[in-house]
């Protein structure tokens, strides 16, 4: 054993390399949150793990693309559990790196001499979004389908080269076998060449700069031309990355804990097979897509866009760049008041966003069953409600959790309107309120609008 | 400060030579190698020829006034033999041999929209898009018409060609894709 270490010595002063990788020191006072990067790393080497193993079994085709993730959750000995690590893993991944992103950008480490540092992690952000947006189109069930169009679409809305992108992304004029192949490709060999590459040349960087110091005490403002001496200064009272590499490691473990226990307790959710046909499903994004999902509320008609390309370009613009705007020396967050306040409102919008894409009620699907509220409606009522249905007054309203939230809801509508006014509103909405978006309702029959008045006076 | 590179054959002439050789070397590399690739990328997904007609059905299938849901069939598979891709669209025959064939996707951001006969108006499930039965836009943030098929009829079968834009007066506006 001690012989092959000699051999390995002699060519490549092993010993020296190790020691100088392990026992650097960091700067004082490095936490928990310092476990953030290399957790992201962690759970970035093992999606690429099990996903190498899913590839064993995964068909890119639309032909096949669905069966084979059957087989593989139905057949597979362990295929639930090595599916379910690779789908909850995905989740956590978007989780932890966004995490990492927040502390970086909390403590001011993205400031002199890490700029680069900064500007490659959020190209890997970028990346790590990119491997959702393509991986979810694999299982080629509708909620990828559906996903997918509304995705392309999205990108099509640029402008100038917005046609050309959309197709390009596509393969063609649709969503098919030439975008799932597209997808495929660039989820298994593109982007994880990209993503490595990149990867490569971020952790050199911490290894060649060293963790940013925890902006505390005199650290938390730092003038340019103080920092080498404060730094070094730093590290003479800091431990060495060995005794943080620790940390790390209960981090992944923990990580990895959890990730074991999602895999094995909770189900993957499959839909049905992709049906370009439907004309009945109801398209939802992935969990970490729902705030520009919900974003979209905002931007009709021409604005439209604003929403799915001016703003997302200059976040990431502001993003990217934000260590040559912002070059004050405040590291600490308290030191930079105007920084941490415009990202806590961001973070807070993506929050919200986010939660109300999560509990966002839905219009009823199609054949769904009758609310029992509404079965134990009294008859004069019941009719009302039927014409509610029939209109399909829920594709904008919501009456207790049900429906889409376009319009108003409508739970409690006879509170604060009578069956008067509710008639000659749907009637004609702009008439009676100027500035009104619901479309009027003036060729229902007269008794209908009775009933469907009396039904949301009810409505208490 | 510049390392000293000079060697007793290193004029500066040659270090300039040298560079543009190299440059023109690594560009001529990149150009032979990614000129193809990008075109094999691409060119599919651009292709003009592949614009093919959906059979819709006999004619004598649409009685005037209802809009219905069909499911077509391309004449031509769209990329290998085995596909059977199918399509969806909504036609309303106008008497005689006059119909309009709605794409079913919304053209806010493409989710499918649904007709409710009831009603007399196609909803989108995604953004609160509704639109009349002539696909104008009646509420929620779509940009313009429900975008429509060009269509043709031979012995008596009604088939379905390129999609189109119309604008508010529902008078064509644009080929969907250029």
């Amino acid at each position: 054993m001690s012989r092959l270490l000699d051999w390995f010595q002699e060519r490549l002063a092993t010993r020296e390399q190790l020691t100088r990788f392990l026992y650097r020191r960091l700067p004082e006072g490095t936490t928990w949150w310092h476990t953030l990067g290399s957790a992201a790393l962690f759970l970035i080497l093992l999606q690429t793990l099990t996903g190498f193993f899913l590839a064993f079994y995964y068909v890119p085709s639309p032909e096949h693309a669905y069966d084979s993730l059957v087989y593989i959750q139905n057949e597979v000995p362990l295929g639930r559990y090595v599916r379910g690590l690779h789908y909850w893993g995905a989740s956590l991944t978007v989780v932890v790196v966004f995490l990492h992103l927040l502390r970086v950008f909390f403590m001011g480490a993205y400031k002199y001499p890490r700029e680069l540092s900064w500007v490659v992690g959020v190209f890997l952000f970028l990346l790590v979004m990119l491997f959702g947006f393509t991986g979810y189109l694999l299982p080629w069930d509708q909620k990828a389908y559906w996903a997918t169009v509304v995705g392309t679409h999205i990108a099509g809305t640029a402008p100038l080269a917005g046609d050309y992108l959309w197709r390009i992304l596509q393969g063609g004029v649709e969503v098919g076998a030439r975008t799932l192949g597209r997808f495929y490709a660039a989820h298994v060999l593109i982007l994880p060449a990209v993503l490595f590459a990149f990867i490569l040349v971020h952790v050199s960087m911490v290894i060649y700069q060293g963790i940013a110091p925890t902006p505390k005490g005199g650290l938390g403002r730092i003038r340019r031309e103080d920092y080498d001496r404060l730094y070094e200064e730093s590290k003479g009272r800091g431990e060495t990355f060995f005794e943080h590499l620790l940390r790390d490691g209960v981090v992944a473990f923990l990580l990895l804990l959890v990730l074991v226990w999602m895999a094995a307790a909770w189900k993957v959710p499959m839909e049905e097979v992709a049906d370009p046909t439907s004309t009945t499903y109801v398209p939802r994004p992935e969990w970490y897509f729902y705030f520009l999902f919900e974003f979209l509320w905002g931007f009709p008609g021409k604005w439209i866009p604003v929403a799915t390309f001016w703003i997302p370009l200059a976040a990431v613009l502001l993003l990217v760049l934000l260590p040559f705007y912002d070059r004050t020396p405040g590291r600490s967050p308290l030191a930079r008041p105007m920084a941490s306040g415009v990202a806590t409102v961001a973070l807070a919008a993506i929050v919200f966003l986010t939660y109300q894409g999560a509990t966002a009620p839905a219009p009823p699907r199609e054949g769904a069953a009758v609310p029992a509220e509404a079965q134990a409606l009294p008859p004069e009522l019941a009719k009302g409600r039927e014409v509610f249905e029939a209109q399909g007054c829920s594709a904008c309203h919501v009456v207790k959790g049900v429906g889409s939230a376009a319009g108003p809801d409508l739970t409690r509508a006879g509170a604060r309107r009578d069956a008067g006014w509710l008639k000659r509103f749907i009637k004609d909405p702009p008439a009676v309120r100027p500035g009104s978006e619901m479309p009027a309702f003036s060729e229902l029959p007269e008794e209908d609008l009775d009933a469907l008045a009396r039904y949301l006076a009810s409505l208490k | 400060m510049r390392p000293d590179t000079s060697t007793p054959a290193m004029t500066p002439g040659r270090r300039h030579f040298i560079t543009v050789a190299l440059g023109a070397i690594s560009t001529a590399i990149a150009a032979i190698i990614g000129v193809p690739l990008a075109g094999f990328f691409a060119l599919p997904a651009l292709k003009r020829s592949e614009r093919r007609w959906l059979e819709v059905g006999p004619v004598s299938d649409f009685v005037e006034g209802p809009i219905q849901k069909v499911l077509a069939k391309p004449l031509v598979a769209q990329v290998w033999p085995h596909e059977t891709p199918r399509v969806a669209l909504y036609v309303q025959s106008h008497g005689g041999r006059k119909f309009t064939l709605y794409h079913i996707h919304c053209t806010h951001v493409g989710c499918p929209v649904r007709w409710n006969a009831q009603a007399g108006r196609f909803f989108s499930p995604c953004h609160g898009g509704v639109f009349d039965k002539d696909g104008r836009v009646l509420a929620g943030p779509p940009p313009r018409p429900l975008d429509r098929y060009e269509y043709k009829i031979e012995k008596g079968v009604l088939y379905a060609g390129r999609l189109y834009k119309v604008n508010e007066k529902l008078e064509f506006r644009e080929w969907h894709h250029a």
